[in-house]
């Protein structure tokens, strides 16, 4: 690929926008325009392709134009997002997330040119087909390689992730991620953060929290029920017995796919993608029964951290992942505290029975 | 042999404001061989009936005095379809279908019935009649096979070819073509962005988002604002299409 096409590119590897306090779009890398017109690659066929479906809100940063929608109604929203069609929006938190895996496809094409195993991002939004002109300006403005879009005008978005065969689905509403999850799709939901730290450019990283993400919560409902030590009881108990699957066991799945074709070519020490476990289960007990049950089910993680009921801000803070998935909510506000990008997977029995968070914030008054 | 028989019981739309849409009987109704009395079944095309009749009905509420409004017409060209005329007008009026008028021709000029009763849009399940229409400068569309289950309206334009290449001159079909989004475009803008009895959607197939962009600017210069867009980018239409459930799709010249 040319040095010119898309001003993430440099001679030797991927630049993925590394987000500091200051706004990605003042960087001065991105200002870079390509000398001459570049045939743009063609997406991938869904069946081949790792397809990660994106709302609007998620993807940029619409909170004023959310605040006109929530105060005067729907039409007033048309008329602003009309009227300011030509002002691209900001980044929103899972902006980085994508101009990673944007870098991970450039790698592989680079090492593959004719694999279709590649990430393919779809804008999936609620929004009318009036926006749509907005959001491509703002996708051309930013430079994000996106092709394909859903704009439902107000109908579910579920039938066409299923239709994409999404594998996963990143959205501000956690009613359409709840849905989502039913349907047996890997999904999050995502908030705006304050703070969002500096990132590797060099590699993409996805963090995980197990009980509930990666495995069933299972496990997770004997502690709630019974307490700490008979969940490390039960753990050791069945330490050769597989957990259950969670829900976003075949994202992880995913993820380990293209890690092997990296592999391939000889980039394993220095993989493009990296994955973690990020784990209040303890390496001493109840740690094995995940890392066999991973093993069991032919899946390798990076690294595994077992915190044993520690906070896992200081943790995050050392990975800096890309994203962090966690089913509970405190954990969540933890991380978005230290600057991660974290996403709640409102799955399983900590949806019922919500832990105060540090700010005494409880799971149903999460922001949208 | 063209003839035009009005329904009198229902009341007839302004000529030069109706959007006339011409749908064939057999896709209509299915009569059967038979020839008995009895009222026919009802085919592929009646839930779209049902649909374009709401839209008078909720066009009708917001003005009573509305002239644009969806003008229906039954075409009937085969020689069986024909022999069951009486039939066909008894079930119109059992299931209390809005069709202003019926025509009878024979196979060779039902395209002359369709410019004589000054057609905007054609629609029928025969590939090629549709073509034969469109040849004549009849807009022609094929109707969507699979029952569409939905109240609303729901009219797909396929955006590849809303985008003219300006090398070559506009056939009458592609003029016929654009000044039925116009009415469209008009009618729905008679409705609020919610409880809408149409919907209008874009779906681009082959080209990316910049393609699906044009297709939204182009069609809102001549008035038509699209509730909802799709860009495929070569991704497969079929799953697509069967959320979308189209009572029509309208494309350029019946390809794919």
């Amino acid at each position: 690929m040319s040095q010119n096409n898309r001003d993430t590119l440099t001679a030797r590897g991927p630049d993925l926008t590394s987000i500091s306090n200051r706004a990605p779009w003042e960087d001065a890398r991105m200002k870079l325009k390509p000398s001459t017109p570049t045939r743009k690659p063609k997406p991938p066929k869904p069946e081949n392709a790792i397809t990660i479906g994106v709302s609007a809100r998620v993807l940029f940063n619409m909170e004023k134009e959310q605040q006109i929608y929530k105060q005067q109604g729907l039409e007033d929203y048309i008329k602003y997002q009309v009227e300011h069609e030509t002002q691209p929006f900001s980044p929103g938190p899972a902006f980085s997330f994508v101009k990673a895996l944007e870098a991970v496809n450039t790698q592989l094409r680079e090492l593959y040119p004719d694999s279709e195993e590649l990430f393919d991002v779809v804008l999936m939004t609620n929004n009318h087909a009036y926006v749509g002109l907005r959001l491509i300006n703002t996708i051309n403005h930013h430079q994000l390689f996106i092709e394909r879009f859903c704009m439902t005008g107000g109908n579910s978005p579920i039938g066409y992730l299923k239709a994409y065969h999404t594998n996963l689905y990143l959205s501000s509403d956690p009613d359409k991620v709840r849905e989502a999850l039913e349907e047996g799709i890997a999904a999050a939901t995502m908030f705006t953060q304050e703070k969002i730290t500096e990132v590797s450019d060099t590699q993409l990283r996805v963090a995980f929290d197990g009980d509930a993400v990666l495995f069933s919560d299972e496990s997770e409902r004997i502690y709630k029920a019974h307490g700490l030590e008979k969940f490390f009881e039960h753990e050791k108990a069945h330490e050769n017995k597989p957990l259950d699957h969670g829900p976003l066991k075949c994202f992880l799945e995913a993820l380990g796919k293209l890690q092997k074709k990296f592999y391939g070519k000889g980039q394993r020490m220095d993989c493009p993608i990296r994955t973690y476990l990020v784990t209040a289960r303890s390496a001493a007990s109840s740690g094995t029964r995940a890392l066999k049950t991973l093993r069991s089910w032919g899946l390798e993680i990076d690294e595994a951290l077992f915190l044993a009921g520690a906070p896992k801000g200081p943790m995050l803070e050392k990975i800096r992942p890309h994203i962090f998935f966690d089913d509970q909510m405190f954990h969540v506000e933890g991380a978005a505290e230290i600057g991660t990008v974290a996403c709640h997977v409102p799955y399983g029995i900590s949806q019922a029975m919500p832990k105060k968070g540090i700010n005494d914030k409880e799971t149903s008054s999460a922001p949208k | 042999m063209v003839s035009t028989i009005q329904n009198t019981d229902v009341k007839q739309k302004e000529a030069d404001r109706a959007v006339v849409v011409a749908v064939t009987s057999r896709a209509v109704f299915d009569c059967g061989a038979d020839d008995g009395d009895e009222v026919c079944e009802v085919g592929v095309a009646f839930p779209l009936l049902q649909a374009l009749q709401r839209v008078n009905e909720r066009l009708l509420e917001e003005n009573p005095s509305e002239s644009l409004l969806f003008d229906v017409v039954l075409i009937t060209s085969d020689s069986q379809q024909q022999q069951q005329s009486s039939r066909i007008i008894s079930s119109t009026r059992h299931h209390g279908l809005e069709i202003s008028s019926f025509c009878f021709s024979s196979e060779e000029d039902f395209t002359e019935s369709l410019l004589k009763n000054n057609v905007h849009l054609f629609l029928t399940t025969d590939r090629d009649e549709a073509a034969q229409a469109s040849q004549k400068g009849v807009f022609s569309a094929l109707l969507n096979g699979k029952v569409a289950s939905s109240e609303q309206l729901r009219v797909v334009f396929c955006g590849d070819a809303v985008i003219r290449t300006d090398a070559e001159p506009p056939s009458a079909s592609q003029d016929a073509a654009q000044s039925f989004w116009a009415q469209l475009g008009e009618m729905r803008r008679r409705f609020g962005m919610l409880d809408s009895p149409l919907s209008l959607v874009l779906l681009t197939s082959r080209g990316g988002r910049e393609s699906c962009g044009t297709a939204l600017q182009t069609l809102r210069s001549r008035g038509v604002n699209m509730d909802e867009a799709y860009s495929l980018a070569g991704a497969p239409r079929s799953p697509i299409l069967s959320l979308l459930r189209p009572h029509f799709l309208l494309i350029n010249h019946l390809q794919d």
